[in-house]
């Protein structure tokens, strides 16, 4: 199996607010993170709130750059985080969906390929030529997963992104990511659902304070963080 | 890292593992800004349609406003100017109009591009996309714009019976030169608005104050019949819109104002070194800038 991604003593700190300087505040962040990911691993990160698995789906993903380090990466990468961002209210669902395809790095010619099949999941109907101002939140929520997970890239990146709509879009988009997933090269997967990971992935990470305390198979994984969990 | 900075890459897709950001030497930056936007031009032409499509969008009028915009404004200038200074020239409103419009293209190439980080920080937490694109589109569109409002002064050719000559070509160039201008400037800003959030409010009193610096009431005619060659035109000549306001009105009014071949010279020097300062510090800093936000 060939490599997709590689992380090699990456580090990034958050700067630390001028009022806690003197207090020797430990800055947050990542530090000194190093793996491999193959071809068809399914990652999951797991780790308490604040201890560094967003971040670092964000500096794989291109969005953060790393202070020290090094991040490889091979073919197309998806992040799935933050779905909607980027929208504008006054142009139409159609215009944002070509706006918001184009904000994930496709071309005109990906998206007109796949218009109607994003109108079709994100169940718009009309509404999709309308402006997005007129949209409800679960409309504006479907028509951003529709878009996020139209295109199929070689590495998928997902941050806790399918709680969003009424129950069965959330089924629906829960499917959607699943297929996703299982034709995508490799995937990363954020999430505090120990289950759906322990389904889904090959392999799991265990962060803690922003560094990386084990990397195993998922059953391990999961054991030792109820453990840290418990302390 | 040997005064080198990490510039975003876009992954090529082969087979080979690439480094998500390369280490650059600050020499390349000025390039890299260029090639990203070129790169990015199907992403940068959506976000112009976009902002040309809202901009009036909700308005009654709709783009009658970039027309009607420069002509209120002009009519309110030209009236205070001319009972303040007893102004007898015919064609003070048209100079108004054009100056009202070149300074507005100026003024908003520069807040746009200036606020492009916090605007977008949203974004720019979840997507990887070229930040130098977004820094772009408003200049990009504030000059659409302003073209169109060039059919403001249509009414003075009727009226004054102005030629129409191959000088007219010029007036794009010469907008396109100071949305570059404003452009660059705001690049340089945009990073340490991000860090400092005072910067905005001193770019934005700087842009009330030049206004006044700048010949959009008064002409390049006043000033130079006022302080002639002087180290005062040296220093006039240090504001880079002096030279692109007045060849415009030139180019549409048929006048000449007869500028020194040296300040064309600075004109074009401060708006390159303007870039070259402007595109280094952005693209050294406006990913850092977007984390520590």
């Amino acid at each position: 199996m060939s490599i997709v991604m590689k992380l090699e003593n990456v580090t990034l700190e958050y700067p630390i607010a001028r009022r806690y300087r003197k207090e020797n505040v430990k800055p947050s962040g990542i530090r000194n993170v190093s793996f491999e990911l193959k071809e068809g691993d399914v990652l999951g990160i797991i780790g308490r709130n604040g201890s560094g698995k967003s971040t670092l789906l964000k500096m794989m993903a291109g969005v953060f750059p790393p202070n020290d380090g090094v991040i490889s990466s091979r073919g197309a990468v998806s992040l799935l985080a933050g779905v909607g961002v980027g929208f504008n209210k006054e142009l139409t669902g159609r215009e944002n969906a070509y706006l918001y395809g184009a904000l994930m790095g496709r071309s005109r010619k990906q998206i007109d390929e796949l218009i109607d099949e994003i109108q079709s999941f994100a169940e718009l109907t009309h509404h999709f030529d309308r402006p997005f101002r007129t949209f409800s939140s679960g409309m504006r929520a479907r028509l951003g997963i529709s878009v996020a997970t139209a295109f199929r890239p070689d590495l998928l990146l997902i941050d806790e992104v399918l709680g969003v709509g009424d129950v069965s879009f959330r089924e629906k988009s829960q499917k959607r990511v699943k297929d996703l997933i299982e034709t995508s090269g490799s995937v990363i997967i954020v999430s505090h659902s120990l289950g759906m990971l322990k389904e889904m992935c090959t392999r799991m990470i265990l962060i803690e304070d922003g560094e990386v305390i084990m990397d195993d198979e998922p059953g391990a994984v999961i054991t030792k963080y109820a453990e840290i969990l418990k302390n | 890292m040997d005064g080198q900075k990490r510039v975003l890459e876009t992954p090529r897709g082969d087979s080979q593992l690439t480094p998500l950001w390369q280490k650059r030497n600050f020499y390349h930056y000025p390039f890299v800004m260029l090639s990203d936007i070129i790169s990015s031009r199907h992403l940068l032409s959506l976000l112009v349609k976009r902002d040309i499509a809202t901009r009036y969008r909700r308005a009654y009028l709709g783009f009658s406003w970039a027309i009607l915009e420069p002509l209120l404004l002009a009519g309110v200038y030209s009236v205070v100017f001319t009972i303040l200074v007893g102004s007898s020239d015919p064609l003070y409103a048209a100079k108004v109009v054009l100056g009202v419009i070149g300074w507005s293209l100026f003024s908003r190439s520069v807040t746009s591009s200036a606020k492009s980080l916090t605007n977008s920080v949203n974004l720019f937490q979840f997507a990887r996309v070229p930040k130098s694109v977004f820094a772009t589109n408003g200049p990009i569109t504030n000059t659409i714009l302003a073209l169109f409002s060039l059919l403001s002064v249509i009414p003075f050719f009727i009226i004054h019976d102005l030629p129409v000559t191959v000088n007219l070509l010029m007036v794009p160039l010469w907008l396109f030169f100071i949305s570059f201008t404003g452009w660059s400037i705001g690049l340089l800003v945009a990073p340490i608005s991000c860090k400092i959030p005072d910067m905005m409010n001193i770019i934005n009193f700087l842009v009330r104050a030049g206004f006044f610096l700048s010949p959009v009431m008064w002409t390049y005619d006043m000033f130079s019949r006022r302080f002639g060659e002087g180290w005062q035109s040296v220093v006039a000549h240090l504001n880079p819109t002096i030279v692109p306001l007045t060849e415009i009105r030139d180019a549409v009014l048929g006048t000449s104002s007869n500028i020194p071949s040296w300040g064309y010279s600075m004109c074009f020097a401060i708006s390159v070194i303007f870039y070259l300062f402007g595109s280094i510090v952005f693209m050294r800093s406006a990913h850092k800038a977007v984390v520590n936000i």
